[in-house]
This record gives C-alpha cells, sequence and structure tokens, in this order.
C-alpha cells in the first residue's frame, strides 16, 4: 500500500518508515502540514498517517484542511495529547484513528492494516467468514464445519471485530477501544480472558486453530496457511 | 505600574455625577414648590382680601355709609399691624376714605404697585405691588381693600438663594468628598495592587489585603485570595506530580536498566529475545505510570470537561460482564447487583476508567476464592456505586492512605502496579462531586461512591 507520513522527528520518522517498509508498504514522507496537505490531495494514498504537532500548520489543521477539500483517505493522527478532549477533537477533525505517544510501532502497523480500504465483498454486510467459519450479522449465529457454536454477546462482538480485520493484526488496545470502547488499559488480562474463552470455543476440536497469537502485538484471525 | 491622579479616580467621577443630579433635582423641587408656594399665596391673599371686604360691609347698608368710613379710618390708626390697605369712592369717583392711590380704583380683582408711606418693620421705602379687591356697593360707591404681595415675594427669592446656595455648597461639598474618597481609593488599591506585584515577581505566599471600604470590596479580594489559593494548590499538585515521577520512575528505570547490562556480551540468541522482551515489559509499565499520572494532572487540573447523562446501569452493567472471565480466571467470583436506569451526570470514559479500576484493584489485591460483589443503587436521590470483596482489606489506619499517589500497601508490593489507581479514582469523583468512601467490608474492603442526585 502507498502512505503518506507527516513527521518532524527525524528519529521517530526514520523508525516509522523502516516499520512500515517491513510491513511491505510504500511510503511517502514529508515534514510540514502544508506538504502533507499538498501531496495528500494530489496523489492517491492508502493511508495518511500524521502527526499532530509539526511546524507551520500542524496535522490536525492539514487534516482538517484536507476533508475540506473533500479528501476522504483514511488518517491517523500521531500525538503526545493523551486527554479525552484532544482525543475527541482529533476525530472531530476528520481522523480515523488516533495514537498516542509512545507507541510500539506494531500497534501502528497493525491500525494502518485496518484503516485501509479494502474491497467490498458481496457478502460482507451479511456474512464474515474465515476458513470454514461463519458469522450471520442479521442472525448472529456463529458456525463451524457446519456445526453451531453458541457464543455470548460480547464474545459475538470480539469474533465479528476479530473477522472484519481478517489475515491483520489486531492489538489488544484496538480491541479493548473498539469492543469494549474502554480507552485505558485496565491492570487486569481482561482481554487474555476473553480471547482465551472465544478460542476454546471455535478453535478447540476443529483441528486447524484460526486465531493466532502474534507474539508482541496481539492477535490475527486467518485460515491457516496450506 | 502607571500613578492615577485622584481626580481620574472612579469616587471622583462619581461625586460629580451625583452633584449634577443634585444640581438638577433642586431645579426641579425649586420649580414646583415655586408653583405650589405661589399658588397657595394667591389663594391665601384673594380669602383675605374678600374676608377683610365682608367685615367692612357687614352692617351695609343699614349702618349708612359713614359705617364703613369710619371702620377704614378706625382701621388705620390702629396701633396693630395692619396689613390692608383701602379705598373707599362714592358714585362721583370722589374720595371718602383710605389711603390707597386712585389708580387702585376698579371693581374685581387688580393690582397696584406704589410706595407704601408707613411701611412694616423691615420693608424698604421701594415700590411694592399690592393685591386689590375692588367692591361696587349698592349706592355706586367703590370700596377697594388691598393687601402686599411682598411677603410672597420675599419668600421666594430666599428660596431661591436658599436652593442656588446649598447646590454649590453641596456641589463643591461632593467635589470635595470625591476627591478625598478618590484618594482613599487609590490608596487601599496601591496596597492590594502592590500585593499583586510581589505575586506576579514570584511570591506565591503573600495575599491581597482587605481592600476595606465596604462588604463587596472585601468580598471581591477574598474571591481573589481564594483563587490565588486554588491556584497554589494547583502549582503544589503540579510540584508534587514531578516530584513523584523522578521518584517513582527510577524502580523500572533502574530495572530496565539492569536488564539491558545483563543482556551486554550475552551471547545466546534465546537471552536475547527473552532480555529485550522484559525490557519492552519494563518500559510498558513506565508508559502506564506516565499515562495514569497525566491523567491524574489532567483532571485535577481541571481541564473543561463537558459532563452529560451517563447511564451508570448501563456502564456498570457493561464493564461488570466485560469482567466476569477475568475473574474466573483468576479464580474469584464477581457478583453484579445493579438497579435498572441508574443516571449521573458525568464522562462516560472516565467513568468507565473509575469503575475499572476499582473493580481491577479488588481483583489484583486478593487471593482466590475471594467473592467481589459489585453494587449500583438509588438511594434516595443519589446514586451509590459499591465495589466490595471479602478479601484481607486495608488497615484502618491506612485507608486514608490508600487514596494517595504511589501509596501502597506492604502486603501488595509483591503485585503489579504502581500505586496510581485509587489516587486516579479519587481524581475522577472528586471532578464528578461524587463522595468516596473507603470501608470495611467485615471482612475485606468496601469502596462506596455516592454520586450527588441528577437534576
Amino acid at each position: 500500500m502507498k502512505l503518506l507520513l507527516l513527521e518532524d522527528d527525524d528519529a521517530t520518522r526514520s523508525h516509522i518508515e523502516k516499520a512500515l517498509t517491513a510491513a511491505g508498504h510504500v511510503v511517502d514522507i514529508c515534514l510540514t502540514g502544508l506538504d502533507a496537505v499538498f501531496l495528500a490531495s494530489s496523489n492517491e494514498y492508502s493511508v495518511i498517517i500524521l502527526d499532530r504537532m509539526v511546524p507551520e500548520l500542524d496535522g490536525l489543521s492539514a487534516l482538517k484542511q484536507l476533508r475540506a477539500q473533500g479528501v476522504s483517505t483514511p488518517a491517523i493522527l500521531l500525538t503526545g495529547m493523551d486527554g479525552i478532549r484532544d482525543r475527541v477533537e482529533g476525530l472531530e477533525g476528520g481522523a480515523d484513528d488516533y495514537l498516542v505517544k509512545p507507541f510500539a510501532t506494531t500497534e501502528l502497523v497493525a491500525r494502518v492494516a485496518a484503516l485501509a480500504r479494502r474491497p467490498p465483498s458481496v457478502d460482507a454486510i451479511t456474512m464474515l467468514r474465515v476458513g470454514d467459519l461463519e458469522l450471520d450479522l442479521l442472525k448472529r449465529t456463529v458456525s463451524r464445519a457446519g456445526r453451531r457454536i453458541e457464543l455470548q454477546a460480547q464474545e459475538m462482538k470480539l469474533l465479528e471485530y476479530l473477522l472484519r480485520h481478517k489475515g491483520e493484526v489486531v492489538t489488544r488496545t484496538m480491541m479493548l477501544e473498539n469492543v469494549w470502547s474502554f480507552h485505558f488499559d485496565p491492570q487486569t488480562n481482561l482481554i487474555e480472558s476473553h480471547m482465551s474463552r472465544l478460542r476454546a470455543k471455535i478453535d478447540r476440536g476443529f483441528g486447524a486453530d484460526l486465531i493466532h497469537t502474534v507474539r508482541g502485538s496481539g492477535y490475527r484471525i486467518e485460515a491457516s496457511p496450506p | 505600574m502607571k500613578k492615577s491622579s485622584s481626580f481620574n479616580s472612579a469616587a471622583f467621577r462619581f461625586a460629580l455625577l451625583i452633584a449634577g443630579l443634585f444640581a438638577v433635582g433642586s431645579i426641579v423641587l425649586l420649580t414646583i414648590v415655586e408653583h405650589s408656594l405661589r399658588a397657595y399665596a394667591a389663594e391665601a391673599t384673594a380669602v383675605g382680601l374678600r374676608s377683610e371686604t365682608a367685615i367692612l360691609t357687614e352692617d351695609w347698608p343699614d349702618g349708612g355709609k359713614q359705617e364703613v368710613i369710619d371702620s377704614i379710618r378706625r382701621r388705620q390708626r390702629s396701633a396693630f399691624e395692619q396689613p390692608f390697605h383701602f379705598l373707599l369712592l362714592d358714585a362721583g369717583n370722589k374720595h371718602l376714605a383710605g389711603d390707597l392711590p386712585l389708580t387702585a380704583a376698579r371693581k374685581g380683582w387688580g393690582q397696584v404697585t406704589f410706595v407704601d408711606d408707613k411701611p412694616q418693620p423691615g420693608e424698604s421705602g421701594d415700590p411694592e405691588t399690592f393685591q386689590t379687591l375692588g367692591t361696587r356697593l349698592s349706592d355706586g360707591s367703590l370700596l377697594v381693600v388691598a393687601t402686599d404681595t411682598f411677603d410672597v415675594q420675599r419668600v421666594r427669592q430666599r428660596l431661591v438663594a436658599f436652593t442656588i446656595g446649598s447646590s454649590i455648597a453641596l456641589t463643591v461639598l461632593a467635589l470635595i468628598g470625591g476627591y478625598f474618597i478618590g484618594l482613599m481609593f487609590l490608596r487601599r488599591l496601591d496596597r492590594v495592587n502592590g500585593a499583586v506585584a510581589r505575586i506576579m515577581s514570584g511570591d506565591m505566599a503573600e495575599r491581597l489585603p482587605a481592600i476595606g471600604m465596604s462588604a463587596e470590596f472585601d468580598h471581591l479580594s477574598t474571591n481573589l485570595n481564594a483563587m490565588l489559593d486554588r491556584i497554589a494548590a494547583l502549582m503544589e499538585g503540579l510540584q508534587q506530580v514531578s516530584t513523584d515521577v523522578a521518584h517513582d520512575l527510577r524502580t523500572p528505570l533502574t530495572r530496565l536498566q539492569q536488564r539491558l547490562e545483563a543482556m551486554q556480551g550475552n551471547n545466546s540468541e534465546a537471552a536475547y529475545e527473552a532480555g529485550i522482551a522484559g525490557a519492552l515489559a519494563q518500559i510498558d509499565e513506565i508508559h502506564v505510570i506516565f499515562r495514569a499520572l497525566l491523567r491524574i494532572g489532567q483532571i485535577e487540573g481541571g481541564e473543561r470537561r463537558d459532563l452529560a447523562h451517563i447511564d451508570l446501569s448501563e456502564l456498570l452493567g457493561r464493564i461488570s460482564e466485560a469482567y466476569q472471565p477475568v475473574a474466573e480466571d483468576a479464580g474469584k467470583s464477581l457478583r453484579a447487583s445493579i438497579d435498572e436506569g441508574v443516571a449521573v451526570l458525568g464522562d462516560a470514559e472516565l467513568l468507565a476508567q473509575l469503575l475499572t479500576n476499582l473493580i481491577d484493584n479488588a481483583l489484583v489485591h486478593t487471593p482466590q476464592g475471594t467473592n467481589i460483589t459489585i453494587a449500583l443503587h438509588q438511594e434516595a436521590a443519589c446514586a451509590v456505586v459499591t465495589v466490595a470483596d471479602n478479601g484481607p482489606g486495608v488497615p484502618a489506619d491506612q485507608r486514608g492512605k490508600i487514596l494517595r499517589r504511589f501509596y501502597r500497601l506492604d502486603q501488595s508490593r509483591h503485585t503489579p502496579g504502581a500505586g496510581l489507581g485509587l489516587a486516579l479514582v479519587a481524581s475522577i469523583a472528586a471532578l464528578h462531586g461524587a463522595e468516596l468512601m473507603i470501608e470495611d467490608n467485615e471482612p475485606g474492603l468496601r469502596v462506596r461512591l455516592r454520586f450527588a442526585a441528577v437534576a
């Protein structure tokens, strides 16, 4: 995928760039908000990544300008500001995701992948599938290899989130934010507990595992490679 | 700082305004008084003239004309002060009696001006204006009675003089008073400004003196002092945070350093991997501390927030459901008893953090087999949240301290965390105006949180 990165700190920028390039992306770099507006409005990017605090035109203002120009490319704001108001401001300014510094690069890579537009598949709206697992969004039922699996409401939401990002890494914080709307880290292993239950239900006794742990990052749902 | 003159002071300008208003008011009052005085005097004069005429013609016509002439002469000779002048003319306009000049000979109401030949004490020899009433008697003779209007005029003149005099005096007094009050104001304000200057130059312990003069001004300086207290408290909090950060980040940073040192010169790839994982975990811990501290700082610093109606029942229900598997995995039970439809005014995200912190705490600091209960009840108009466990609890003498930043019980030193969870709970509760109570659950710990009623 082709990405745009606005970041004025050299060390951070080269670090992020390396990680994104390693994940198979092509990264365009810019150092000021004005350049970001110019580049993003004249090129097709899959995702733009904007540091909020950069000289001349800050990342949020640049994003607002882009949105005003009708550029709807998915955008992630990177910021050192962790106030609730800051995040709300960012999201209202047109950001699709908001990542507070310091963050693990794996977190950013996972979020970029989650944001990138995928071509909509025909049955995406009513049925989510991975391997022989099916989630019927209308009936709220799950089955694997034709066998019905009973899931609790939370497990259903978690599975739906994983399936909507199938093949991608989903981090703990992404799950906390999107499944439980928690914008903070609980001290306890909330995600692990839920994941172990979900795994027990959809993977145990079916041979091949669908849910994979990605060490140091999170989880991924994927039909096992042949 | 610019030194201001008393003439420019608000008090002086106020005095000027009052003096001006007083002058206008005096003129209006004078006009009204003068008007009614004139009406009253005219009325009194008319009544006097009519009754005098009636007395003179009392015996008319029985007593004959001579009786009237005698009465007039008697009156003129009288030693008593005589306010009336007379004129009696027969039908042929021949003078019969009286001291009025012939110009006064007119029937009905009239006025005549002449020099009184026997002025009353205090009157000058100047010409005076008299009010006359002429009455035609039945034989064609004319009786004119006159009385002077001088008294009325004199009263009017004195009134005008008095009013003008007092207006000038009052204006001058107001200006002098305004000047001095202004001076007094400026002196007092100079003291306040001096205190402000000292505060600005860094003396944060300085407070504004009472301005004096009146309760409102003292109220102002009291309020300003309260504001300074608040600012000082915030600054102290900030200082506390920096000290805490410096102090409590040392532990995880030291551990991180040790790990990295241990990795140095170690050739085993597995040991490297383990070392890096450990170092990253250590850094995560530092991030957690940072975030919690920053958040407490933001909340206590009063970051403005729009509070909304939050369905606390739904929120707590969702959280307790989310924690069920966590409790099970830890070998503890988590039971919730939640009243439906309990709402509070708050910030959903912070409340979620508060509630999860309380539940996290109960899960982290208790042994296996502990029963944890979560409850939400509407008590009177207040929403009350209870998170209780039957674990080891907190000794009574330490219950107040566990809300402090970085405070940890000795028994919990081996559990993860930095001692910030309850400090964050306390600051979120304070932001919501909720009362936080740390109690003995006999056995165990019970934390209760009482929110104010939603209007």
